[in-house]
């Protein structure tokens, strides 16, 4: 009755089943034949998918807006989501997840951005267990810097110490980030769904490749110190002609600085190695000259890297930063260890971020720093931080590449808005740019700015500026701080205090507050001072001066570019 | 009278000043600039200040982003040029506080502060008012500080001519008290009537006005170069009364002739003090209704008088004071320079004259001049009384006080100092100038000392190294430090050059006249080279440089 082709399938079947499947089987086939009908299409279950979070700590924004878009894509999935930033996350939540998604960037020395701090320390606080928790890490980071993507590594390890179960693996992303995250999150969706059929791999929405680090050629027009003689300071105020120059009032400037010849002969000098010798580095064989030159940290090397040096000549270091050329003039490399091996365990020379001092509205085609000089003392003698010393003995007509680094989290606010500026030292820059622009495209919102510095004769930097855009009256309120112009200190934050009415009256009618320049201690006692602002104009309990200024901040209202 | 139609700019700033108020209060506090709005600046001259700029700074700070370096001069007023230990002690620790730290002894015996940053001006104020100093009037069109003779051991009656200064000075202070409201947190006045000023009205006077004291035969304080000067008449130690003198001011401007140097015209005398203060009043009251206010740079009493004639002038005065002045007396002037070194004055007082060049007391390498007169200070034992020379008498100290202070000014070098300096050097006066000066045209006391460098060798080659000739400089024509009143006048055309005025005599009575115009260092030289051989050569006995040029015809008399 059945064609051979046929009969072959059933002999088959029944030769690989025992003795229960084929009792199993012969129950299917009569029942089937009761019912008089066809089998039905096999139609699986739909079954309800798991509902995840989606947690983002971001400084620049590229976290915010990639979790954004996994989000859509997985709503368009089915899959529900509950979209959150970590610095709002409820700590207490947690150890009640089931699916935690999270996309993490790291920021300075290794450090989670400052949004993600809280969290970061609750999970290493360490005082409880995830046994529920399936979680993904997405990290960014940047291989320029040591310690790549070294928060993102940091929160995925410690998740699954406390028992968590990876849902995927950690994903780590250079600045080329796209292509990476969307295959990441690809995956994070077809684990999820692995229980149903296979579903067509939902297309990610990922905001389009905007900058990678597309490099542009400056050439320094002008390279001016703002400070007077006479000044514990050296401020560099420099502007770069750069065509084709695209970025916007509030983003910074991201540069690779060169170490100096001098040092990199004495490197050369210390070790006896041969400058064109060929090492490999990432992938490439690259003269060693070169990577000393351009890719390696050789001007202060932090206290991990003496670790390893000193393992490696088998000496006793004290780990603590220090300059290549002291390290092995002190303790020389031994015999037979190869220069390979050094620069194995040294770190790459990071970009330096400088935010823009200048508007692309009011200066076309230029693109303008303010760079402080950094200054110590190792011993007696004076040495400079390296980058902004390159900044500042930079010449005219020097031509130097950069990159622009957004920083979607510091932008303007509508033209009408009010705007609130607090930018002591090299905090003035990007209100600077903020001012230039306001002026040139005529924004109707008011602008009052608070400075500081030292002296108010020597280090009043941008001073005539803002006596113009104060007397055309774009700047409506100019207070300064002059800390060393009198016997007790007085900073931005006291000034800030003696027009506590005026500065609630503006925050209450809208206004957008930014703050620029030292994270401490200046950014801590103007937050501090903004608590009690509220306070004291606003008659609020402490508590709820908090939740004021976390709704300021939430609103996009409270802003912070601090270093 | 004479009220033009059209009044100067600065007129009609004074009287919408709300009693020299302006917006004062509100430029000091300007967080912005470390500079006051431009009406302010004239309204603070009358508060003692000038605003002012490091002129060597301007291009480099504008580079940088930076407004013009500015800062305030301010300077006291002291009748007479005279502070007690304990002030000049207070006057120290302010300038070092506050100031560029240099104390500098004008050309009227006073002390004036530079370098005062604006948010310093208040806190200075204050401290000077806590060691009962001010510096209300001292700039301005206005009375300034009164200047007079300083040489306690001139007259024995040199006690009773120098009260007058403080009389004088108290006499003509303006009425309004916004000095006090402003600087040192007076109350506001509410009932303007309080501070309604007779003499000075709301308008003040047309431009600056001066007086200074002499006393015969020392002319020290160069009296006819007063817009109001008063001779001293004393007759066997006792003080009969006063020549008024009116008409003197030695600014000018290069190439117009319509402005000039002019010495002061006995027009009377007055014996007595209510006579001679009423007198001096009325002096005001005229120049107040008559002097010229449209055109500031014929605003001093001296043109008023020419215009009017000194006569007239004379009969307005006796007028308005209810009497006649008295016919002048005979006086005789023989000396101009400061008596350096010890000298003793009546029965039991000591004074000791220090020479300062260019009244610039501080601390440099070559002499701690700053630290041994604050040592002098300290010692409760010395008053200080500074001379229209620029030097400091450190002075009134009794007998067995004497070998301490001496120790002190010995410690130190002061005594060296002030016995090796030249004649020349010692009868040199500089104005400020450079790099302060908003009106310098040339270098003037930074220039001086290097310049008398030069000249000293000179002389000696000539012999004349005893010769105490007066030499004076200064950086434009407007005569701070009296340049046109000296034998041998230098008078800034441009930077590094000068005109060179010679037939000045040596006590002050006679202005020099334009001798090379417009000559830079080495021509000065040579011309001087060439004067002093002569002047060795063939002068008469005891004639002095700017006779001898005139006699011989080298200048016009």
């Amino acid at each position: 009755m059945l064609a051979p082709a046929k009969m072959k399938i059933v002999e088959d079947l029944v030769a690989g089943s025992v003795k229960e499947e084929l009792i199993w089987l012969s129950g299917y086939l009569s029942g089937l034949v009761a019912s008089g009908g066809q089998p039905k299409e096999a139609e699986p279950e739909k079954k309800a998918l798991p509902k995840i979070t989606i947690a983002y700590g971001t400084e620049t924004g590229t976290s915010k807006k990639l979790a954004t878009g996994f989000a859509a894509a997985a709503k368009k999935e089915g899959v529900p989501v509950k979209l959150v930033g970590l610095d709002q996350y409820r700590l207490g939540d947690l150890a009640k997840e089931e699916y935690f998604l999270t996309v993490v960037s790291t920021h300075g020395e290794g450090e989670p951005p400052s949004a993600a701090r809280k969290f970061y320390d609750h999970i290493h606080a360490n005082g409880f267990k995830l046994q529920n928790l399936k979680y993904g890490v997405l990290a960014l980071g940047d291989t320029s810097y040591p310690l790549f993507c070294k928060a993102g590594e940091d929160v995925d390890v410690q998740l699954n110490k406390m028992g968590g179960q990876r849902l995927v693996d950690l994903k780590k992303c250079d600045t080329d980030y796209e292509e990476d995250a969307r295959q990441w999150f690809e995956e994070v969706l077809s684990r999820l769904t692995a229980s149903g059929p296979a579903v067509p791999a939902p297309q990610v929405a990922v905001p389009k490749k905007v900058t990678g680090k597309k490099l542009y050629t400056g050439t320094v027009l002008a390279n001016v110190n703002l400070n007077d003689r006479g000044s514990g300071k050296q401020t560099h105020h420099i502007e770069l002609a750069a065509d084709g120059i695209d970025y916007e009032p509030g983003d910074a400037l991201g540069i690779i600085p060169r170490n100096p010849q001098s040092v990199v002969d004495a490197v050369l000098a210390l070790t006896g190695a041969d400058g064109a010798m060929a090492i490999p580095y990432k992938d490439e064989e690259t003269p060693l000259v070169t990577l000393l030159q351009k890719k390696l940290n050789i001007s202060c090397l932090p206290a991990r890297v003496v670790r390893n040096y000193a393992a490696l000549v088998g000496q006793d270091i004290p780990e603590a930063p220090i300059a290549l050329t002291d390290l092995l003039r002190i303790y020389p490399l031994k015999e037979g260890v190869s220069i390979a091996d050094l620069v194995s365990l040294l770190e790459p020379l990071a970009p330096r971020l400088y935010s823009i001092s200048s508007s692309p509205e009011a200066h076309s085609g230029e693109v303008h720093l303010t760079v402080a000089r950094d200054t110590f003392r190792v011993g007696d003698e004076v040495r400079y931080g390296l980058c902004s010393d390159f900044f500042s003995c930079l010449p005219e007509d020097s031509v130097l590449e950069f990159y622009i680094h957004r920083n979607h989290q510091f932008r303007l606010p509508a033209d009408d808005r009010d705007v609130i500026m607090i930018g002591p030292g090299t905090g003035i820059a990007p209100f600077r740019s903020f001012l230039a622009h306001r002026d040139a495209t005529g924004a109707t919102g008011r602008n009052w700015l608070f400075f500081g510095d030292r002296h108010f004769t020597a280090d009043f930097l941008y001073q005539t500026e803002i006596q113009n855009w104060f007397q055309t009256g774009v700047l409506t309120r100019v207070n300064t701080a002059f800390s060393r112009d009198q016997q007790e200190k007085i900073y931005v934050q006291h000034r800030i205090l003696e027009h506590a009415a005026d500065v609630w009256e503006w925050l209450q009618g809208g206004a957008s507050l930014y703050v620029c320049g030292a994270k401490e201690p200046m950014s801590v006692d103007v937050e501090a001072t903004l608590l009690q602002v509220a306070h004291l104009q606003g008659g609020k309990t402490a508590e709820e001066a908090v939740v004021w200024l976390e709704a300021l901040k939430e609103e996009g209202r409270y802003l912070k570019d601090v270093y | 009278m004479a009220e033009g139609t059209n009044l100067s700019s600065v007129e009609h700033i004074k009287r919408k000043s709300d009693g020299l108020r302006g917006g004062i209060p509100e430029g000091i506090s300007n967080e912005l600039s470390g500079a006051i709005a431009d009406d302010d600046q004239q309204l603070i001259k009358f508060h003692g200040m000038y605003q002012q700029d490091d002129r060597d700074r301007r291009d480099e700070r504008a580079a940088k982003k930076l407004e013009r370096l500015y800062s305030f001069m301010i300077r006291l007023r002291l009748p007479g040029g005279y502070l007690t230990p304990e002030q000049w002690i207070a006057t120290h620790h302010i300038a070092g506080d506050y100031s560029t730290g240099v104390i500098k002894i004008t050309t009227r015996q006073t002390l004036q502060l530079h370098g005062l940053l604006k948010h310093h001006v208040r806190p200075t104020i204050q401290a000077f008012n806590r060691a009962k100093l001010d510096s209300i009037a001292t700039c301005g069109d206005i009375n300034r500080n009164v200047a007079c003779a300083s040489h306690p051991s001139l007259s024995p009656a040199h006690a009773q001519v120098f009260a007058y200064a403080d009389k004088i000075s108290t006499l003509l202070k303006p009425k309004t008290r916004a000095y006090y409201e402003i600087w040192l947190d007076e109350e506001k006045i509410l009932d303007k009537k309080e501070e309604e000023d007779p003499l000075y009205e709301d308008r003040y006077l047309p431009r600056k006005f001066k007086i200074g004291i002499g006393i015969p035969p020392n002319n020290e304080v160069d009296v006819l170069t007063n817009d109001l000067g008063l001779i001293a008449i004393i007759e066997d130690g006792e003080l009969k009364g006063f020549n008024i003198a009116i008409g003197g001011g030695l600014s000018s401007t290069h190439g117009n002739p319509e402005h000039y140097a002019r010495l002061a015209t006995v027009i009377g005398f007055t014996a007595g003090e209510e006579k001679t203060l009423r007198a001096i009043y009325e002096v005001l009251t005229v120049q107040r209704d008559w002097g010229n206010r449209s055109d500031r740079k014929k605003a001093r009493l001296k043109y008023t008088v020419d215009q009017y004639g000194a006569e007239a002038f004379r009969r307005e005065v006796e007028k308005r004071s209810g009497f006649t002045l008295e016919e002048p007396r005979p006086f005789e002037f023989s000396q101009r320079s400061d008596l350096y070194g010890w000298e003793r004055a009546g029965e039991d007082l000591w004074h000791y004259t220090v020479f300062v060049e260019n009244g610039r007391v501080l601390d440099d390498e070559k002499l701690l001049l700053k630290t041994a007169l604050l040592e002098v200070a300290q010692t409760g034992k010395a008053a200080f009384r500074f001379t229209s020379n620029q030097n400091v008498i450190l002075s009134d100290i009794r007998s067995e006080d004497q070998q301490a202070v001496h120790a002190i000014l010995e410690k130190y070098g002061v005594l060296a100092h002030t016995d090796n300096a030249s004649a020349i050097r010692k009868n040199a006066l500089a104005c400020v100038a450079y790099n302060t000066c908003p009106l310098a045209l040339a270098e003037a006391q930074r220039y001086m000392p290097t310049l008398i460098t030069k000249l000293e060798p000179l002389l000696g080659k000539h012999g004349l190294e005893g010769e105490g000739i007066t030499i004076r400089m200064t950086g434009c024509p407007n005569g701070c430090a009296r340049s046109a009143n000296a034998e041998i006048g230098l008078i800034g055309t441009a930077y590094g050059r000068y005109n060179l005025q010679l037939g000045g005599d040596r006590y002050g009575l006679r202005l020099n006249k334009l001798f090379r115009e417009n000559i830079d260092e080495p021509v000065i030289l040579e011309e001087l080279d060439r004067l002093f051989g002569l002047y060795s050569r063939e002068k008469l006995s005891g004639e002095s440089f700017g006779d001898f040029v005139v006699r011989e015809k080298i200048i016009g008399a």
